[in-house]
């Protein structure tokens, strides 16, 4: 009898971006499989593949030995795929039966509420839930909701059903309740994907574990009882032996007892935070209780799985976001206060973690692009575009910004290059303090090397730098401490040259 | 946005495929294509003081449809020029009859009043946006159906000329004195003044920091919330403008060719300005010649009748044809972009200042 489910030789390019390379795995039934992996191994990808909502450059995707209809969320969930977002796809204002009923592919073109209501009231009771069909959907808390998804997805009889990250949305205590409905739903024989973060849970609900890095296998549906923590963390991270380790700042500092030799043990500290709680960011959980320090010519790295609140004291660094208690300060003057603007008049600068969406505006020109940072930097009321488009132009010569003209649209321009005129843009003159997102995230290798060169070199200069990024390799080749952030807080601070495996521990919490 | 050259070109294509079509639906109803053209022309430009009327018509397009333009540019769809032009004209209307001193200084008060009152008028749907994050495009439409209201109460009721015939609410004429023009609508003064409100539009927009950082937050207000820009001073402010400009196209109508405070009186102004905006590819120059292209079209719909047999609204169906076209070809941009957009879609981003649709995003994420 064949795999419930099989990816054979998948693969799914982006543009030349190789997010799904040359993936074989295969899913026996009536099991839960954990498939994990860092952030950008392709997780999401995969899950898309297998559920019929990506068609695949290459590969295919078996489901009980027949091919998927590819590119078809509706066939795939006819031959019984269906996959439970991580964010949730119901309608909020529907109420909960109007929302089942909406994605009910059998359901009749007209129907009276009364019994519309009735049947999936019964519907939900016989899954075991106590949700009232009447209520809205916005009105569920996000546990009800997710249970919700699941309840609405098993109505179309699925063998497979996929789970995208369902417990990066749930308290612990409810993260309980769903693994119980996730083993009552295998027992009952269906085969589950569960795509995890944490490393605690996937030993708590997998049968098999499966990981992914840079779009390969690196780990392929092994039974969780032959694996161990370590072995998987190291699965996950990549092995030490592969870590390109020749241009790294530990290798620099051979030969310095303190391994910081351009350090001034005198320098004074740039940024401060203490105690610093903050309300959620659209994108990304509180903070709690965050300590900082950054001294002059020290790169800080800051590690972590996505959505422990990097984004948010990412915000909160630029002055973009609020703190909701707590203190920064910036050289010994507070800032807590300013916005924006105010903080970067101060030397502080920011290299957002999503170019594309925060970092530069893809419609306009180059020119315009770096203007107005200047302009709103020097507080000039009106200028002359041509010594703007000058200035801009010796600017991307500077940093070697591949581009045809200062008028181009900053879209036309690929990742990399994007990311060189946020840097020509943003690391100009009085820098004392450099905050950026995942900045080599996307780019290939010489943009990378590039790129971190560029903040290493500034740090030699005495500017502090705030790097925040989800590639442990990164952390550990640029920064002189790493810091861990894991739930909002700041759960270890290291020094650069701690094992890769103490730092992955400390992001996923200490595996049993 | 649409900002640049090539979508002027566009715009100019759109409008001659408007025009021929209209030739081809006259010519299928049974009129001659070629005497309406030729009335066009004649309406609009050669005929005895055509270019007159035309000019009488663009000027107050120039003024709402500059306006529409510094909003739209900046993301926001503040299409409520219609009722801040009439809260403009009623200031105006209102405030010169009682006020003292020499006719200048009451003009020039007036106007003022006018340009505070289409300011007031529009500020509030900016209050809406940035107190609940309510649409602006709901709010300003709505405000205008309330204005055309106030117009109404205003000229039935407080303003009424009792002596006047009745047959349409208006207010008593204005002095001649207080006029900035004579009822051809076309004078040095208010020339002038719409002369060095483009000048001054075209110098916000393309030579300030404001005018860089509007469009900046039209185009991505992310980016530009990240720079230190605030997109609610940027509401504030766009609002203030455009509805000022309304404001002052209302008072020269009532102190222009109008002459008094009429109950619906040029009722179109205010729509047909967005559609200057649109043609004009959101920009101050564009915005001027299509404000001249409808002026015209404005004056040869007023002339047409008396040299064809073609009904007044055979014009207005050219009209509607470029409006029918330009929303076509924005949607038609807008997909592209969509399609053009990444497949993998990136984290949702938080919206800056501006609680809800500032986030119009056009840059694809």
């Amino acid at each position: 009898m064949p795999d419930a489910l099989e990816a054979r030789s998948l693969t799914k390019h982006f543009g030349d971006f190789a997010a799904i390379d040359d993936v074989s795995l295969s899913f026996p039934r009536g099991q839960v499989h954990a498939v994990v992996g860092q952030n950008g191994a392709g997780k999401t990808t995969f899950s898309r593949l297998i559920c019929g909502l990506y068609e695949p450059t290459a590969g295919e995707v078996l489901v009980d030995g027949t091919p998927l209809r590819v590119g078809d969320i509706r066939s795939a969930r006819q031959q019984g795929v269906d996959m439970v977002h991580q964010n949730f796809s119901l309608p909020p204002s529907f109420t909960v039966a109007e929302a089942m009923q909406l994605f009910d592919p059998g359901a009749p073109a007209v129907v009276g509420r009364r019994a519309m209501e009735r049947r999936w009231s019964e519907a939900l009771r016989r899954r075991g839930s106590a949700i009232d069909a009447r209520r809205r959907i916005r009105d569920l808390s996000v546990e009800a909701r997710q249970s919700l998804e699941i309840i609405r997805a098993l109505e179309g009889q699925p063998t497979v059903l996929l789970l995208d990250e369902p417990t990066a949305v749930l308290a612990p205590s409810e993260v309980q309740g769903l693994f119980e409905q996730v083993r009552r739903l295998r027992d009952s024989g269906l085969t589950i994907l569960i795509i995890l973060h944490k490393l605690p849970e996937v030993f708590a609900i997998a049968d098999t574990v499966s990981v992914l890095r840079e779009g390969r296998v690196a780990l392929a549906v092994t039974p969780i009882g032959e694996v161990t923590a370590e072995e998987l963390t190291r699965h996950i991270i990549g092995p030490d032996s592969e870590l390109p380790q020749a241009h790294s700042r530990a290798e620099d500092a051979v030969g310095s007892a303190t391994g910081a030799d351009h350090l001034d043990q005198a320098s004074g500290t740039v940024l401060e935070l203490e105690a610093v709680d903050a309300p959620p960011s659209a994108s990304d959980r509180s903070l709690e209780d965050v300590d900082l320090r950054v001294r002059a010519g020290e790169v800080l790295g800051i590690a972590g799985v996505e959505g422990n609140g990097q984004e948010t004291l990412l915000d909160v660094l630029s002055g973009f976001g609020r703190v909701s208690s707590g203190t920064i300060r910036l050289e010994g003057t507070e800032v807590t206060g300013l916005g924006v603007l105010a903080r970067r008049r101060r030397g502080v600068r920011f290299i957002p973690s999503d170019r594309n969406s925060q970092g530069v505006s893809l419609t306009t020109s180059l020119w315009e692009n770096i203007a107005i940072t200047d302009l709103l930097l020097e507080g000039r009321r009106w200028f002359s575009p041509r010594g703007r488009k000058a200035a801009a132009a010796t600017r991307l010569a500077t940093w070697k910004v591949k581009h045809r003209r200062v008028e181009q649209l900053a879209g036309e321009l690929s990742g990399g290059n994007v990311q060189r005129v946020i840097l020509a843009r943003e690391l100009a003159d009085g820098v004392r303090l450099v905050i950026a997102g995942n900045p080599t995230r996307g780019l290939d290798l010489a943009a990378t090397a590039f790129v971190r060169a560029g903040l290493t070199a500034l740090a030699q200069e005495g500017v502090a730098v705030v790097i925040v990024s989800a590639d442990l390799e990164e952390i550990r080749d640029v920064s002189d401490r790493i810091c861990v952030m894991r739930g909002g807080r700041i759960v270890a601070a290291l020094e650069r040259n701690a094992p890769l495996a103490t730092v992955g521990a400390a992001m996923v919490g200490d595996a049993a | 946005m649409i900002t640049n050259g090539s979508a002027l070109l566009r715009s100019i294509v759109m409008i001659a495929i408007a025009i021929v079509a209209c030739a081809i639906i006259f010519q299928l109803s049974g009129y001659s294509a070629v005497d309406a053209m030729s009335g066009f022309v004649q309406g609009a430009i050669t005929g005895p003081g055509s270019l007159m009327s035309t000019l009488r018509w663009s000027l107050p397009l120039m003024l709402v449809g500059v306006g529409t333009v510094l909003c739209f540019r900046s993301g926001y769809f503040n299409v409520g020029a219609q009722g801040q032009l009439y809260m403009g004209a009623i200031a105006a209307a209102a405030l010169i009859p009682v006020l003292p001193g020499p006719a200048p200084v009451r003009m020039a008060v007036g106007v003022l009043a006018a340009i505070a009152a289409g300011m007031l008028w529009s500020l509030i749907a900016a209050w809406l946006k940035t107190s609940t994050g309510a649409d602006e495009l709901l709010t300003t439409l709505m405000l205008n159906f309330i204005g055309a209201l106030v117009l109404q109460y205003v000229t039935n009721g407080p303003l009424r000329d009792l002596s006047g015939s009745g047959q349409v609410a208006a207010a008593p004429p204005l002095p001649l004195d207080v006029r900035i023009t004579g009822s051809s609508g076309v004078g040095p003064v208010n020339v002038t003044l719409v002369i060095l409100v483009l000048i001054g539009c075209w110098f916000l927009v393309n030579r300030t920091t404001f005018g860089l950082s509007a469009t900046i937050v039209g185009r991505n207000p992310q980016v530009a919330a990240r720079q230190g820009v605030n997109p609610r001073s940027i509401v504030w402010s766009t609002f203030a403008l455009s509805g000022g400009l309304a404001g002052l196209a209302g008072a020269l109508e009532v102190l222009g060719p109008t002459g008094r405070l009429i109950q619906g009186f040029s009722p179109d102004v205010g729509f047909t300005g967005v559609l200057v905006a649109l043609v004009g590819g959101l920009t101050v120059l564009g915005a001027t010649f299509a404000a001249l292209f409808f002026g015209a079209l404005a004056a040869a719909i007023g002339y047409l009748p008396i040299v064809t047999d073609l009904p007044r609204s055979a014009l207005e169906v050219l009209q509607g044809l470029v409006a029918l076209l330009i929303t076509v070809q924005l949607r038609a941009r807008w997909k592209k972009r969509a399609a053009k957009a990444k497949p993998d879609p990136a984290p949702a981003v938080s919206k800056p200042g501006v609680s809800e649709p500032a986030a119009r995003t056009e840059d694809p994420t």
